[in-house]
């Protein structure tokens, strides 16, 4: 490779770091405990784990028992979701999403349906969305996050091409030198020892973030435009209310057709549409289909001729618009697609969409990997512990390249570069932890279920503490010292969240199994990981001048 | 003349103009390539025929990109764009026109 060239791509690769940093850091750190979403949620609620039978073997989902709770919850949405119960939570959620409102969400137990409540800590969903949607209005946020997705693509690209020496760099680490030669070994350890993870995390978030802005791209050249018609076409048809009821098809005969046209499929979403409730139908000038309930030889008032078929309607247990859909979708056991979907029509049977990428064309099955491959949907608890260990490798990347890039040019702490990167990116393995650490804690206050109050509080101390740690390099000058602090920090809110686990939910880890125990070996893991980092961490570096530094930069890099 | 020739060097030239087509340049031609691809997919279905133009996406706006910048100046730059989206954009208008895809 020319020289010009290769300065060319090593000015893009650092330039493309800088400017996206500090943003893919918040996107790839809050990856991780997003990569534990289920994990963390079934931990952070004792109720949940409580579910558990005492056999620990999942009883099978009976979808007649859901629909008829749903039912007796007055649960009256005309499109909602079943999710049911899977291997690390025993409970089925019933949930109705509506926009710009919270969701409508109520849990039952798999083994009797009987409705317990919901977790009043959100832990899981506060850091999840931060991953997905930086807590940014929709779209925006999600486009922001496959944005930087991008930006890492581009600067993994370029990485590439400039080092060429990958072979020395892969077990080069020279920490009895200088802090910038320090910083240059860690940042190609890191970027070379991670590489095939974080270029398949990169390309698959990219577009997951950015799919809802080249979908419209999509639809104008395949469907003239027509968004709607193109999502039909992938996902499969909604259903068409046309304000006629009947019966819903029997549902068993429905599941053991669902085993034929869905073999080896873990369903993880069941989406009914168009079912309805008799409570509410009384009060709704819906038409019923004559053909299908009309008392015969009465000359009855269009009123007592309503009543009179909702009193036999009552009798048919569950009611359906005759345009009523079920759809089930979920993820193939064996294969890499989490697209596969069977819809049938929830009067008749009739299967009216089938949505498998499973042997189809190459783009389709590429297309149906993405989100297994990005969420690990495949493979063992160890190959997620392997992936937030490359995705904790791209966080030190990103910062050892940030520090690279301001180290050149003799900028020390004062920059404010090198303060909000401490403030914000320390700031925020801070926060986590010490939101960690509260959600246990509130346990002890006892806020009343449904308040809400445990989850703003959990709110409350991860955007109050993140703010206080992005203030703090601000006033403590010493970077260093302080990304001592910030370390330690963590680590001990890492502990506090094992000993508040304990004390007020009697769940101390020698005690404790399953996936509660794992989760707290995890924390643990974490508190003497970041125990270990503050200990091997330098306490001061020897900035050069910028004179004396930005006339060798080039050259001391590709040494 | 030659006063607006040379604004319109140094314009077209200098480093910002070479970063705009590697950012919104690239984009808009990863667009109309995707568009393209979309358009005249010989293999597979419908859904085939979509997810050709947009699993790879990023990739032709990764590429691009990386092909605009390395050009020494923000006028290499700009006509390694135009060489792209200027025949793709003639068979996008061509296809959406006429309706000419493939299948």
């Amino acid at each position: 490779m020319e020289q010009q060239t290769h300065k060319k791509l090593y000015s893009t690769h650092a330039w493309v770091g800088i400017i996206s940093g500090i943003l893919l850091f918040i996107v790839t750190f809050s990856g991780i405990p997003a990569l534990f979403d289920h994990e963390i949620e079934y931990w952070q609620y004792p109720a949940y784990s409580e579910q558990q039978n005492t056999t620990r073997v999942q009883t099978p989902f009976n979808l007649e028992r859901a629909l008829q709770k749903s039912k007796d919850l007055n649960f009256n949405h005309d499109n909602y979701f079943i999710q049911p119960a899977d291997n690390i939570n025993n409970h089925v959620i019933l949930a109705y999403f509506s926009e710009g409102k919270e969701p409508d969400l109520h849990y039952l137990n798999a083994d009797s349906y009987q409705e317990f409540p919901a977790s009043p800590s959100e832990l899981n969903h506060l850091l999840g969305h931060l991953h997905t949607d930086l807590h940014l209005p929709r779209p925006w946020g999600r486009y922001l996050v496959g944005l930087s997705g991008m930006a890492m693509l581009l600067a993994i690209i370029a990485g590439i091409f400039i080092h060429v020496k990958w072979r020395k760099e892969f077990v080069m680490l020279r920490p009895k030198r200088s802090w910038r030669l320090l910083l240059t070994d860690q940042h190609k350890l890191l970027g070379l020892w991670s590489l095939p993870f974080t270029l398949i995390l990169a390309f698959t978030g990219t577009i997951l973030g950015l799919l809802g802005l080249i979908s419209p791209i999509l639809a104008i050249a395949a469907f003239n435009g027509d968004v709607e018609k193109a999502t039909i076409a992938v996902l499969g048809p909604k259903a068409e209310v046309t304000g006629e009821y009947s019966a819903v098809y029997p549902l068993i005969e429905l599941l053991g057709r669902l085993e034929i046209d869905m073999p080896d499929t873990s369903v993880e979403f069941i989406q009914v549409s168009g079912l309805r409730i008799i409570r509410s139908l009384e009060k709704t000038d819906d038409k019923i289909d004559d053909k299908i309930f009309t008392t015969e030889g009465t000359e009855n008032t269009e009123e007592e001729i309503k009543e009179q078929n909702i009193k036999q309607l009552t009798t048919n247990e569950l009611i359906t618009d005759i345009g009523g859909i079920i759809k089930f979708s979920g993820y193939h056991k064996d294969k890499l697609s989490n697209l596969e979907s069977v819809t049938y029509n929830l009067s008749t049977g009739e299967k009216i969409h089938q949505g498998s990428f499973i042997g189809k064309g190459l783009f389709q099955r590429i297309f149906a990997a993405v989100t297994p491959l990005h969420y690990v949907l495949f493979g063992n608890t160890w190959l997620k512990v392997f992936y937030a260990l490359s995705a904790l490798a791209a966080c030190g990347l990103i910062l050892t390249g940030n520090m690279l890039w301001l180290h050149k040019r003799g900028h020390g702490m004062q920059h404010w570069l090198s303060k909000s990167t401490l403030g914000i990116c320390g700031g925020l393995v801070v926060a986590t932890s010490v939101t960690f650490a509260a959600s246990q804690v509130m346990y002890a206050f006892k806020f009343p279920l449904g308040s809400g109050l445990h989850h703003i509080s959990e709110e409350w101390f991860f955007w109050g503490s993140w703010l206080v740690m992005i203030a703090a390099p601000f006033i403590i000058k010493d970077g260093f010292k302080l990304s001592h602090y910030f370390l330690r920090l963590t680590s001990l809110a890492f502990i506090i969240t094992l000993v508040a686990d304990g004390l007020f939910n009697q769940r101390w880890f020698w005690l404790t199994e399953g996936w509660v125990f794992n989760i707290q070996m995890g924390i643990l893991g974490s508190a003497l990981l970041f125990l270990y980092l503050d200990y091997k961490m330098p306490n001061k570096a020897n900035i050069r001048s910028a004179e004396s530094t930005q006339d060798n930069n080039y050259s001391a890099e590709t040494v | 003349m030659s006063l607006t020739n040379n604004f319109f060097n140094r314009f077209i030239n200098n480093n910002a103009s070479k970063n705009t087509a590697a950012i919104f340049g690239t984009l808009i031609t990863t667009i109309a390539l995707t568009v393209c691809i979309t358009l005249l997919w010989p293999f597979g279905n419908v859904v085939e025929q979509i997810f050709a133009g947009g699993t790879f996406f990023f990739i032709f706006w990764a590429s691009l990109f990386y092909w605009a910048i390395l050009a020494d100046t923000g006028k290499q730059a700009w006509i390694r764009i135009l060489i792209i989206l200027l025949p793709v954009l003639a068979i996008d208008i061509f296809s959406l026109l006429f309706n000419l895809q493939i299948k």
